[in-house]
């Protein structure tokens, strides 16, 4: 059996056999890199090398969507929106590796005028060569089927689908509903249509987009995380300045780490949950190879 | 073609100018905007008189509009044959319309008729000179009709062309960029009254069929207002008479000699006839000889025009109370009456409000709030750190604010259909309302609560409410609520505008309360 194959069929039956196979293999779970300072270009170039640097993921001549968050009209000390410092060292770094094009966009919830300029990171990506910083057209959604457990299909963001890398680069921070916003659920910037509607059953929906639609990269931006009144806040006294950020192939284990920097369980969060019990991701702390750098 | 002249070229100046300001009557990605964009309001000696009657007080925002209209005594009405650019576009369009002679309903007083009772009814508080102003009927033709129409069919090509082309498209993009970031409407925004004020333009352009310049000299209020004050000033044309040699004048002239005598308070100062007088005896000279002419208008004419002013001003007065309830103003108006004395329906606010939440009014705000501007939150939101309305607004009706103080200004108050609102009626969860809510301290909050859905599973379910006394109005809740047509969220209008407290104490966290951030973080 060659490699690939053995790990496609562990992969499936993981899927069957729940938990117990993953218990197994618990010695080799998901690496979680974890990088603290306040220089935060340099933690964000931290936690890529200790994935093993952009190169694993961004091979020359490819196209690369970074998709932060750039949801709302808020400066980046609110910590609404992804900070632009870490954005451009992404960026950067995937050009390094040799990316042809990068493109950088959101589809954001205030007017995408104000939150590109206000984010700072339309400024950051100012005059880089092969970058793009564009916002959504609404020609280019395009129906997928995801034939999940809430939404048999959706209208995706053609650039993000077609892209040769999706890197995901939410920050951390508070939600009235899900509690918190983290990697699962930055993928609502490429949703097209009536977003709000999916809110009566967020959880299962924002699984069933995660399970069609996998990054190849997450880095959670934790540099500021906002602790109340999200997801736009607006209030410095929610802000708490932690210098960190999170890098992990697996999304749900990026998520469940984070999650801990609000004080809260992984188990506490629906969306993580609900990915976890699909086998997207691994949720538990013990079982991930947590690396600080 | 018609000949370079100095009048020509400062006309084709001044409507380069105003399309130019036209274009950057849009936000650019600066808070501020260049504040010569209102310039021709401000400008405008019939928005400085009609505001300032009605609102009996001297606006320092519109003192050009003042300085104008004291150059027109001295200078005569040299604002319509040099600046006015409805002007110049029927000065270039007229020669090529087949004339067929003047109305004659029209060349006698009846231009008066028209301004008389329009100052008038400003005296008593019904400004409506905005209505018929040559410069508002040009900008809100090309607001609400010309540039998004314009701005439809380029996208609209722009987007087939992906459906034939796809990604390969964006080999045109920098191009399309260009034209996208300078020329086209950001938004596409359908307007009410759009037909409408589109029509009054085609209207104006096809009076040229019968004369030149016919809205301009029969018509126009500005226009008359700066021919009466002409007749009072100094600057004289000699000969005042068509000379019995030759008459060319008459062939010349686009306004002022369809009798034998220059009518002043017509003549636009464009300098034809002394520019091609074959004997050089035209001129145009201060403190000529008074030529005899009659009174301006008999005093008829005078106490008929106000009459119809008090006419119009308490005939328009009538409001359909079901219709106030959502009539919602732009952020800073605290007080309808004032407001409406002020707004002269220029379209500037709703050309800027990024957001599309500004629209012309057709009745509900009254017919003497016809074209005044209102805030619809189901098509657009106020946007939290936006103050663009305030910038543009020539007369001040919408306050310029600076962002904070506009961000505690109450537009209406949002409240709750229960039986719409799906926590209530389907109870499952939702509150995309307060996801949204842009008050630091959230206006609109949710408790949870333990409830047996409809379909027998016991659940939590966030339901929301609004605090008072932090929501300033700005309808994004309306906007966003994922219901089908409407919102189970709505802001109506209140009264009491008073603006909310500075510094609204923040909130708790709504719902859970959270421990120490870092405790997790072993
Ligand atoms: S209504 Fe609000 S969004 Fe629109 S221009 Fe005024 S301040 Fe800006
Ligand atoms: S409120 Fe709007 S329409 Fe009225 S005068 Fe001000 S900018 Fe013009």
């Amino acid at each position: 059996m060659e490699r690939r194959q053995f790990i496609k069929v562990l992969g499936l039956s993981s899927l069957f056999l729940h938990g117990w196979l993953r218990d197994l293999f618990a010695a080799q779970g998901p690496v979680v890199a974890v990088a603290q300072g306040t220089d935060h270009a340099g933690i964000t170039r931290k936690a890529l090398s200790a994935l093993g640097g952009m190169q694993r993921f961004v091979k020359p001549g490819q196209t690369v969507v970074v998709k932060p968050n750039i949801g709302w009209d808020r400066t980046p000390e609110y910590a609404a929106t992804t900070n632009p410092v870490v954005v451009r060292t992404l960026v950067e770094e995937c050009l390094k590796a040799g990316a042809k094009k990068v493109k950088v966009f959101d589809r954001t919830c205030n007017d995408p005028r104000r939150c590109y300029a206000s984010s700072g990171i339309e400024a950051a990506l100012k005059g880089m060569k092969n970058v793009e910083v564009k916002h959504l057209e609404e020609e280019r959604f395009k129906n997928v089927a995801l034939n999940g457990k809430v939404l048999k299909e959706w209208e995706l963001y053609g650039e993000a689908v077609s892209a040769d890398v999706y890197i995901n680069v939410p920050v951390a921070k508070h939600h009235g509903l899900s509690r918190l916003t983290l990697g699962m659920k930055n993928v609502m910037g490429i949703m097209g249509g009536n977003r709000g509607s999916i809110h009566k059953n967020i959880d299962q929906a924002l699984a069933d987009v995660n399970a069609a639609f996998r990054p190849h990269l997450t880095l959670i931006d934790a540099t500021r995380i906002l602790t109340a009144h999200g997801p736009q806040g607006g209030n410095l006294a929610d802000v708490k300045v932690l210098n960190q950020v999170i890098a992990s192939t697996d999304i749900v284990a990026a998520d469940a780490y984070a999650t801990t920097l609000f004080g809260l369980k992984p188990a506490d969060i629906a969306v993580t949950r609900a990915a976890y019990r699909r086998g997207l991701g691994e949720m538990n702390l013990d079982r991930m190879r947590i690396v600080r750098v | 073609m018609k000949k370079v002249t100095t009048p020509r070229i400062s006309q084709l100046l001044f409507l380069a100018l105003f399309l130019v300001l036209f274009l950057a009557t849009e936000y650019r990605g600066s808070d501020r905007i260049v504040a010569a964009v209102n310039g021709f309001f401000r400008a405008n000696p019939l928005t400085a008189a009609s505001t300032m009657l009605a609102a009996r007080s001297y606006l320092p925002l519109l003192l050009p509009g003042l300085i104008v209209l004291v150059a027109a005594l001295f200078l005569g009405r040299f604002f319509c044959g040099w600046i006015c650019p409805l002007g110049t576009i029927l000065d270039l369009v007229t020669g090529r319309i087949r004339k067929v002679g003047a109305i004659r309903a029209l060349t006698g007083r009846a231009k008066y008729w028209l301004l008389l009772p329009l100052l008038s009814s400003s005296l008593l508080g019904v400004n409506l000179a905005g209505l018929l102003d040559p410069i508002a009927l040009l900008l809100r033709a090309l607001t609400f009709f010309f540039h998004p129409l314009f701005g439809d069919t380029v996208r609209g090509g722009w987007r087939s062309l992906y459906g034939l082309m796809g990604e390969r498209r964006d080999l045109l993009d920098p191009g399309y960029r260009l034209l996208r970031d300078y020329l086209l409407p950001f938004r596409e925004t359908l307007y009410p009254l759009a037909f409408f004020s589109a029509l009054l333009f085609v209207l104006i352009l096809f009076l040229e069929r019968y004369e030149r310049r016919a809205w301009c000299r029969r018509l126009c209020p500005l226009g008359t207002l700066l021919g009466l004050v002409s007749r009072l000033g100094p600057l004289r044309r000699t000969p005042a008479k068509l000379c019995a040699d030759c008459r060319a004048c008459r062939e010349r002239c686009p306004t002022s000699f369809d009798q034998e005598l220059l009518q002043t308070e017509e003549c636009i100062l464009c300098m034809e006839c002394a520019l091609h007088c074959p004997s050089r005896r035209v001129r145009f000279r201060f403190a000529g000889p008074r030529p005899q002419v009659g009174p301006v208008m008999e005093r008829r004419v005078f106490l008929g025009g106000v009459v119809g002013g008090v006419v119009l001003a308490r005939g328009f007065r009538f409001r359909d109370p079901a219709a106030q309830a959502k009539l919602l103003r732009p952020p800073g108006v605290r007080d309808e009456d004032e407001f409406l004395k002020k707004c002269v329906r220029c379209g500037e606010c709703m050309k800027v409000c990024l957001r599309s939440a500004l629209y012309p009014a057709f009745f509900q705000a009254g017919a003497e709030g016809l074209y005044t501007p209102l805030l619809l939150p189901r098509l657009g939101y106020c946007e939290y750190n936006c103050t663009l309305c305030g910038q543009v607004c020539p007369t001040g009706a919408i306050p310029d604010l600076p962002r904070e103080e506009k961000q505690r200004q109450v537009i209406g108050k949002a409240a709750f259909d229960k039986n719409h609102c799906l926590p209530f009626a389907k109870r499952i969860d939702c509150i995309v309302c307060e996801e949204h809510c842009p008050i630091p301290g959230k206006a609109i909050r949710s408790e949870r609560v333990e409830l047996t859905g409809f379909d027998g599973v016991k659940r939590t379910v966030q339901q929301p409410y609004v605090v008072d006394e932090l929501c300033n109005g700005c309808g994004i809740c309306e906007n966003v609520c994922p219901l089908e047509g409407k919102a189970a969220i709505e802001v109506f209008r209140v009264k009491d505008r008073t603006p909310l407290t500075p510094s609204s104490p923040a909130a708790p966290p709504p719902g859970d309360s959270y421990t120490d951030p870092y405790a997790g973080n072993s």
